[in-house]
C-alpha cells in the first residue's frame, strides 16, 4: 500500500474544510431574500383559511372542480345510471312511477359522501344533466349521519299512491288529466 | 457567596435599592429571582416568538397569526396548554424520571447566578466565572441522557447515547476556545473578559485578533454541538427515533424540557456574546456619564438591553443556520468536533498566545 | 501488545439489539414494518414487512363495471395518480383494438409528464424531510402545489384525477393550459437553480448522502428494479426508451444514468442526483410537446353504464416515475372485467431495502428508505 503524502492528505483536509463552511455558508444566503420578500417568486405563499381577505372561496377554483355533489330533482329522470356507475356506491336512488306514466317520483336520492371519491362519473352519465359537480367543498360534518346529503322528494303516502295510480290509468286510457 | 462579604454584591444591593442590613442570602435570592423572571423567562416567551416568525419568513410561510396582534401572544398560548395537558403527579412516578428532574432543574437555576448581565448585574465574579456555565450545559447534558436511558425503549436508548458523546466532543474544542479569550483578557472573571473590549465591534474579542476569529468560530459551533441544537440534533431527531429522549414527554414535563432546551440555548448565547461580541459594553461618554450622575439602575437597565439585543441577533443567526441546513449524523458530529473543531481550536490557542505574548495589536484602523 | 490478535469486532463484541419500526413512524414512506438486528447502532440485518395499505385493488375492480376500473386505478398510487390510469387505458385499448386520437394522447403524454415532475418534488421533499432540512421542505413543496393546480385546472381534481378514459380522455384541455404549463416549467427552471444552491450541494447534504447505501447492478436485477432506482445504479433501461409508448418515440430526450458522483455507483446521492435531472428531462419533453400539440377529436367514444371490452387480454407496461409499471388487464366479454393485475416498481425497490441496508446506520434508514422513492400504496395496493 502506497502511503500517501502528509501535506496531501493535510491539503484535502483544508480544502474539505473550506468546502463545507463554503457551500453551508452558501445555503444560508440562499435564503435570505426570502426574509426580506425580495421579488415576486419569494413572497409567502399560505394563506390563512378562514381569513376572508386572502383565503380562496369556491369561486376562485377552477370552472372543473368537483366539490360536493348536487342533485336538481325537478330535472331528474330518476334512470338509476349514476346509482350504476358509482364506483363507491354512495349513491341510493328510490323511484316509484309519477302521476303520469313518462314522469318518475324520485322518492329517495341519498348521497353518502363519507363514501363518495369524488371521481364524477355520476355526472357524466347523468343524461339529463341534472347530477352535477358543485365548487363547494367546504362538507365536514360531526358524525357520518350529517355527511348523507338527501335530495329525494320523500316517501309517497299509500292514498297519494293509489291515487296516482288511477291517474296513470286513466291517461293509459287516453283521457286526458289534468291536476 | 453568602458568607463572605463580597465586593461584586455592592452593585446589587444598589440596584434593588436596598440597605447593606438585609441578610446576604436575601440578596442572593432576590437577584436570582429577579433574573429567572425578568430576564430568562421573557427571554424564552421572546425568543420562541421569534423563532416561529424567523423560521416562517426564512421558509415563505406566515408563522402564527391567530393569536393576538401578529399572533403576538402565541407563547403564552403555547404556555397555557402545556399547561393543561397531562399533570405532573397523577401518573405514576418512574424513579428515573424523577432523577431527571431533579438533574434537569440543578441544571436551570444553579447557573442563574452565574449568569453575566451587565458590569453591575454580576452576582459571582470570581477567577473561574467563565467556567461555570459549562457546569449548565454539562448537567442538561447529563439529565437529558439519563432521560433517554430511562425511556427502556431503542430510540430512547439511541437518543441518550448520541446526546452524551457529542456533549463530551464538543466541549473540548469549547473550553479550548474559551481559554483563547482567556489568555487575551488575562483572566476569566466576567468583569475583566466584559472589560477588555469596547462598545465599537474594532474592540470586540472577535476582531481583535484573528485567532481569536476562528476560537469564536469555533466557540458557536461546539456550542451548538453541546447544546445539542439543530443541524446538530443527532439525539433529538425526529425522524428515525421520533424525537429520542423527548418522545414520550407531553404536557408539562414536555414544557420543562423544553425550557431546559432554551435556557442552555440562551445561556450559550449570552456568554458567547459576552465572550467575542463586546458583552454589554456600551460608549465610553455615556457610561461615565450616567456613573456620574449615579443611576446605577439605567445603566444596569441599558447595559442588559444592548446585551440582549446582540444575545438575540446571534441566536436569529443560529436559527437561520439550523433551518437551512440538514442535520448531521451523530459519528459525523463527534468527527466533526474532534478532527475539525478541535485542532482549530488548539491552532487558535497557540495563535492568540503567541499574539498576546508578542504584544501584537491592530491598533484602531481611525 | 495484548490485543495484537483481537481486533476491536471481536473485542468490543455486543449482543445484537432487536427493533422494529413500523407500521407507523415518521421515518417510514408509509405503513410498513421493519425489523431490525442492530450492532450498535449499525444495521446488521432487516427485515421488510408489508401489506398494512392492502386494499384489495384488483379484486374491488373486478367488482364493478368497466368506467370504474379508471377511478380504481386513480388510487393505485393516490400520488401520481395519472399512471395507474394511463397504465390501465393503454391496455384496454390494447384489447378492444381503438387507439386514443392524436390530440388525446399529447394530453395524456402533458399529464404524465407533469406528474412525474410532480412525483419528483414530492420525491424531494421526504428527502430533505429525511435528513430535517426544513426549509427545502417548504420551498419544494409550494411549488409542487403549482403543479396540482395544473391537475385541478384541467381535470378538476388535485389527485384523483379521474380524466382518462378508454380511447382518450374525459375533455379537451382548458384555455390558456399550454401557457401555464409553459409558465410552471419556467418557474421550476429558475427554482432548481435554487434548490441545488440550497440543498443538492449543500456539504451537510453530501456527507449525508455519498456512499450510503449503493444499488449494485447485480441487485437491480435480483429484485427486478427499474425506473429512477436502477438507471442510478447505471442499468440503462426506461420504458420510454426501449419501448416507447403514447409517442415517445418521436421526441428528443434522454433517460439519465447515475454517474457515481457521490464517490459509489447508485448510492443515495445518485438516487437524488438522477430524479433532478429526470425533472429536467421532463421539462424538456413539455416544451417539445406543447409545441406541438394537434388538433381533433379528443375521445374516441363516450364510456357509459353498458360499455364493454371484446374477450381477450393485453399487459401494457409505461414507466412512471417509480419505474416500471405493468397492467394485465383480462376481459371476457362481459360488463365487468374479468381480471386486472398490476406489475408495480415499488414492490420490487422494497425488496432492495433488505439488501443494501446491512451496514447502514439507523441514523440514514430514513434516508435510505426516502431515496428508493417507495410508494406503498402501490406496492400494498
Amino acid at each position: 500500500m502506497v502511503r500517501e503524502s502528509v501535506f496531501r492528505g493535510i491539503g484535502i483536509y483544508i480544502r474539505n474544510v473550506f468546502l463545507g463552511v463554503w457551500s453551508i455558508a452558501g445555503s444560508c444566503f440562499t435564503a435570505v431574500p426570502y426574509l426580506f420578500r425580495l421579488g415576486e417568486l419569494r413572497k409567502e405563499v399560505t394563506e390563512g383559511y378562514p381569513d376572508p381577505v386572502s383565503s380562496k372561496t369556491a369561486d376562485d377554483l377552477p370552472p372543473r372542480s368537483r366539490g360536493l355533489l348536487f342533485n336538481d330533482i325537478d330535472r331528474c329522470s330518476g334512470c338509476r345510471d349514476c346509482e350504476k356507475i358509482c364506483p363507491a356506491q354512495c349513491i341510493k336512488i328510490d323511484c316509484e312511477p309519477g302521476s303520469e306514466a313518462s314522469k318518475v317520483w324520485v322518492s329517495v336520492f341519498d348521497i353518502d359522501f363519507s363514501k363518495c371519491v369524488f371521481c364524477g362519473l355520476c355526472t357524466e352519465v347523468c343524461l339529463p344533466s341534472s347530477l352535477v359537480h358543485t365548487r363547494q367543498y367546504e362538507g365536514a360534518a360531526y358524525s357520518l349521519k350529517d355527511l348523507v346529503a338527501s335530495f329525494g322528494r320523500g316517501q309517497l303516502t299509500p292514498e297519494q299512491r293509489a291515487k296516482w295510480a288511477a291517474m296513470r290509468k286513466l291517461s293509459e286510457d287516453g283521457e286526458g288529466v289534468s291536476l | 457567596m453568602m458568607t463572605a462579604s463580597n465586593s461584586w454584591m455592592v452593585s446589587w444591593w444598589e440596584g434593588f435599592g436596598l440597605s447593606s442590613d438585609v441578610p446576604q442570602w436575601v440578596f442572593a435570592l432576590l437577584a436570582l429571582l429577579f433574573t429567572y423572571c425578568f430576564v430568562v423567562v421573557p427571554a424564552g416567551a421572546a425568543l420562541s416568538f421569534l423563532d416561529r416568525k424567523f423560521s416562517a419568513d426564512l421558509q415563505a410561510r406566515v408563522g402564527p397569526n391567530q393569536a393576538g396582534p401578529a399572533g403576538l401572544f402565541q407563547p403564552i398560548a403555547d404556555l397555557l396548554k402545556l399547561l393543561q395537558k397531562g399533570s405532573l403527579t397523577k401518573r405514576p412516578q418512574k424513579a428515573s424520571e424523577n432523577i431527571w428532574l431533579s438533574v434537569h432543574s440543578m441544571a436551570l437555576y444553579s447557573t442563574l447566578a452565574v449568569m453575566p448581565l451587565g458590569s453591575a448585574a454580576l452576582l459571582v465574579d470570581t477567577e473561574m466565572s467563565a467556567f461555570l456555565p459549562f457546569w449548565s450545559a454539562l448537567v442538561l447534558a447529563l439529565g437529558t441522557m439519563l432521560l433517554g436511558l430511562g425511556q427502556n425503549s431503542v430510540p430512547g436508548w439511541f437518543g441518550g447515547i448520541r446526546i452524551a458523546a457529542q456533549t463530551l466532543a464538543g466541549s473540548f474544542p469549547a473550553l479550548i476556545a474559551l481559554i483563547c479569550v482567556g489568555v487575551h483578557a488575562g483572566s476569566f472573571r466576567w468583569s475583566a473578559l466584559a472589560g477588555a473590549q469596547g462598545f465599537s465591534p474594532w474592540s470586540w474579542a472577535l476582531f481583535s485578533n484573528p485567532f481569536l476569529t476562528i476560537a469564536f468560530l469555533v466557540f458557536i459551533m461546539s456550542g451548538m454541538i453541546v447544546m445539542a441544537s439543530a443541524p446538530f440534533d443527532g439525539g433529538l431527531a425526529l425522524t428515525d427515533i421520533h424525537g429520542g429522549v423527548a418522545s414520550h414527554l407531553y404536557g408539562r414535563r414536555l414544557g420543562y424540557y423544553r425550557f431546559g432546551r432554551f435556557y442552555v440555548f440562551f445561556l450559550w448565547s449570552v456568554i458567547t456574546v459576552v465572550l467575542f461580541l463586546g458583552g454589554w459594553a456600551l460608549p465610553g461618554r455615556l457610561v461615565s456619564l450616567l456613573r456620574e450622575g449615579e443611576a446605577v439602575r439605567v445603566l444596569s437597565f441599558l447595559e442588559l438591553s444592548w446585551l440582549m439585543a446582540k444575545t438575540f441577533l446571534l441566536m436569529l443567526f443560529m436559527i437561520w443556520v439550523a433551518r437551512v441546513n440538514p442535520r448531521s449524523r451523530v459519528d459525523q458530529i463527534t468527527d466533526f468536533a474532534w478532527k475539525v473543531l478541535s485542532p482549530f481550536s488548539l491552532f487558535a490557542l497557540v495563535g492568540t498566545s503567541l499574539w498576546v505574548g508578542w504584544g501584537i495589536g491592530w491598533g484602531a484602523p481611525w | 501488545m495484548i490485543g495484537s490478535g483481537l481486533n476491536s469486532q471481536t473485542f468490543f463484541k455486543t449482543d445484537l439489539t432487536t427493533w422494529e419500526i413500523g407500521p407507523y413512524h415518521s421515518s417510514l414512506p408509509g405503513p410498513m414494518r421493519l425489523k431490525l438486528k442492530l450492532d450498535g447502532e449499525i444495521v446488521v440485518k432487516c427485515e421488510v414487512e408489508t401489506g398494512f395499505l392492502h386494499r384489495g385493488l384488483e379484486k374491488a375492480s373486478e367488482l364493478h363495471g368497466w368506467p370504474s376500473l379508471v377511478v380504481y386505478a386513480d388510487h393505485l398510487d393516490p400520488e401520481v395518480a395519472v399512471f395507474g390510469e394511463l397504465v390501465t387505458c393503454l391496455a384496454v385499448e390494447e384489447i378492444s383494438g381503438i387507439t386514443a386520437p392524436p390530440r388525446a394522447q399529447v394530453i395524456r403524454l402533458l399529464l404524465a409528464e407533469l406528474a412525474r415532475i410532480s412525483g419528483h418534488l414530492a420525491f424531494m421533499v421526504r428527502m430533505a424531510k429525511a435528513v430535517g432540512s426544513e426549509t427545502v421542505t417548504h420551498y419544494v413543496l409550494r411549488d409542487r402545489e403549482k403543479i396540482l393546480d395544473l391537475f385541478e385546472l384541467v381535470t378538476g381534481a388535485r389527485f384523483s384525477l379521474n380524466f382518462l378514459r378508454f380511447g382518450g380522455v374525459r375533455s379537451d384541455v382548458t384555455d390558456g393550459f399550454i401557457e401555464r404549463v409553459l409558465e410552471v416549467c419556467e418557474l421550476i427552471r429558475v427554482r432548481m437553480k435554487e434548490y441545488n444552491d440550497i440543498f443538492t450541494f449543500n456539504y451537510s447534504f453530501l456527507q449525508r448522502s455519498s456512499g450510503v447505501a449503493p444499488i449494485s447492478k447485480d441487485c437491480v436485477r435480483f429484485c427486478g428494479m427499474s425506473g429512477p432506482n436502477a438507471r442510478a445504479a447505471g442499468v440503462a433501461f426506461d420504458v420510454r426508451k426501449d419501448a416507447p409508448y403514447l409517442g415517445y418515440s418521436n421526441l428528443d430526450f434522454i433517460a439519465p444514468l447515475g454517474r457515481g458522483e457521490g464517490g459509489v455507483l447508485g448510492d443515495v446521492h445518485d438516487r437524488f442526483l438522477i430524479r433532478l435531472r429526470e425533472i429536467n428531462e421532463s421539462m424538456e419533453i413539455l416544451k417539445q410537446v406543447v409545441e406541438r400539440i394537434p388538433d381533433g377529436p379528443f375521445l374516441h367514444a363516450p364510456v357509459g353504464n353498458d360499455y364493454k371490452v371484446p374477450a381477450g387480454e393485453a399487459y401494457v407496461r409505461i414507466e412512471s416515475s417509480r419505474g416500471l409499471l405493468g397492467c394485465h388487464v383480462v376481459s371476457d366479454g362481459k360488463l365487468k372485467p374479468g381480471r386486472v393485475q398490476y406489475r408495480v416498481p415499488s414492490l420490487a425497490n422494497l425488496m432492495a431495502v433488505p439488501l443494501i441496508t446491512p451496514g447502514v446506520r439507523v441514523e440514514d434508514l430514513p434516508v435510505v428508505l426516502a431515496s428508493l422513492d417507495l410508494g406503498i400504496a402501490e406496492a400494498d395496493r
